[in-house]
């Protein structure tokens, strides 16, 4: 299982780490058992301007807001590639 | 005054009563090796109905060994008893700062307060408290009500010895206060609660000290036992209290040093010196800030675990590192922390920040308000990358007016603050 770290240092908490995590832990009943995952809150991921900052295990990290998370949860997390 | 006057001044326990704590520095040496306590006082008070003045008045006076207050309480309510009032306890504590003894001081207020033209009578009653950091403390009444002392959380009454003063009879009491014990003094005001309306008796003494070994928590600081029997004392005036009423109380607390780290020093090369001085610290140690947690979990080695949980949805989750009491993010907690230690110093709220949510806001805020007694600040002037973000109203000056203002309200409590800025 994959792990979603979500960054809830200050710029991010800011831009919405709050309803982000909310919204990724809603999903997660609804996420098929193959692309499972796990949410962790993390402390500053150093990309505070283009906050709020997530990363997928090791991976990249990438921005996601209140409003798009929907679309990454569909495109990036239950993508086959993940 | 000179330092010799205040040695003399920190004797008046002895000279008149014969507490056998020496002058100054031969206490501050016995302090360590006795006890060395921080002396936690508070005091609040309730003006008569329809009166803009109280006519109880509180000075306390601290010193580097010791803690002197006065309660004086006015003839009459109003303008007139708070003149008294003020005069008594300005002339009782200066005098007793400067080294006087007990019967001049006593001669001095009788001679000097102006006479009522009605009453024909000159007159304060007052109470003069003196504690020293090791505990032994020494109490004086003329004419208020005998204080109470608190073992721990249990009300017992001290053993007064009678003496007559300059033609005036006073009670003197000498005790040793262990840590968590604390002397609850009070004017009449609060006997008299509820006197012909409530209680046809008014607030006697029982019920007093049962109504504290009630309410009185282990760990209620002075000010929420002051407050706490105040309280009472105006529901049972029904709002509309017959006199002026004070409590003051003070609490032998023991030493807590905590250290609180925020923001990454401005040369990274101090980073380990800084996590050092942390990590040395004696008492509890805090962090803040998401990028200076990190560099202490590097430093240390320890894993920086963070919670997902909102308690508060306004306050970023805290997060957790073996050796630290707390882990939190920087500037929003802060500020947050800011803001309620600023509502609990200002309001007269019962609610202790410990009964309030777990976020990390509350936690600094009771840790550094309930239980510190002296708080070091580790201040980083590193800029954060997110400061330089346009859409966020954070800067580093914000950071340090939020630690200032901390610091003012923790002085004013009668605690301890350093500030490093590295």
């Amino acid at each position: 299982m994959k792990t979603v770290y979500v960054c809830i240092g200050s710029a991010c908490h800011v831009k919405g780490s709050y309803p982000v995590i909310a919204e990724l832990t809603r999903l997660q009943d609804k996420t098929p058992p193959e692309h499972a995952y796990e949410i962790k809150a993390v402390f500053c991921l150093g990309h505070c301007t283009r906050a709020v900052s997530v990363r997928i295990d090791d991976g990249p990290v990438q921005t996601v807001s209140p409003s798009t998370v929907t679309e990454f949860h569909r495109s990036v997390l239950c993508a086959d590639r993940s | 005054m000179t330092e010799a006057a205040a040695q003399k001044g920190a004797t008046i326990g002895i000279r008149t009563a014969g507490i056998r704590t020496a002058s100054g520095q031969t206490s501050r040496r016995r302090s360590q090796i006795i006890a060395d306590f921080h002396l936690d006082i508070a005091f609040e008070s309730l003006n008569k109905q329809g009166e803009e003045l109280c006519g109880d008045r509180v000075e306390i006076v601290r010193q580097d060994d010791y803690v002197l207050a006065v309660l004086a309480d006015g003839l009459g309510s109003g303008v007139k008893a708070n003149i008294l009032a003020t005069l008594t306890s300005k002339i009782v504590a200066t005098m007793l700062k400067a080294g006087a003894q007990l019967d001049e001081v006593v001669e001095t207020v009788a001679s000097t307060l102006p006479v009522c033209r009605e009453r024909q009578i000159a007159y304060s009653t007052f109470s003069i408290l003196q504690v020293f950091q090791t505990g032994q403390g020494y109490v004086v009444e003329f004419d208020n009500p005998s204080c109470v002392r608190l073992d721990k959380t249990r009300p017992v009454d001290l053993p007064a010895k009678q003496r007559v003063i300059a033609g005036k009879r006073i009670r003197e009491y000498q005790f040793t206060l262990k840590a968590g014990d604390s002397i609850v003094l009070y004017s009449d005001g609060v006997v008299h609660a509820g006197v012909g309306k409530l209680l046809n008796m008014g607030w006697q003494r029982p019920e007093i000290k049962s109504f504290l070994a009630r309410s009185v928590q282990k760990d209620s600081s002075a000010a929420s036992i002051s407050r706490i029997l105040l309280t009472t004392v105006d529901c049972l005036y029904q709002g509309e209290p017959g006199d002026d009423a004070t409590v003051l109380t003070l609490k032998a607390c023991p030493r807590l040093p905590v250290t609180l780290m925020v923001g990454p020093p401005v040369d990274a090369a101090k980073d380990e010196w800084a996590v050092h001085e942390l990590m040395q610290s004696p008492g509890k140690r805090i962090v803040c800030g998401g990028t200076t947690s990190q560099i202490v979990s590097r430093i240390t080695r320890e894993t920086l675990e963070v919670a997902l949980d909102f308690p508060d949805p306004a306050v970023p989750p805290t997060g957790r590192i073996k050796g630290l009491d707390l882990v939190t993010e920087g500037i929003i907690t802060l500020s947050r922390a800011l803001e309620k230690m600023r509502q609990h110093a200002a309001t007269s709220s019962l609610d202790r920040p410990s009964q309030q949510l777990q976020d990390g806001a509350s936690q600094i805020a009771q840790i550094l308000l309930e239980q510190a007694t002296e708080v070091r600040f580790l201040v980083g002037r590193a800029l954060n990358p997110a400061h330089q973000n346009p859409d966020l109203p954070l800067d580093l000056s914000l950071k340090l007016s939020v630690v200032s203002g901390m610091a003012e309200i923790l002085r004013s409590q009668g605690k301890q603050v350093m500030i490093d800025y590295v």
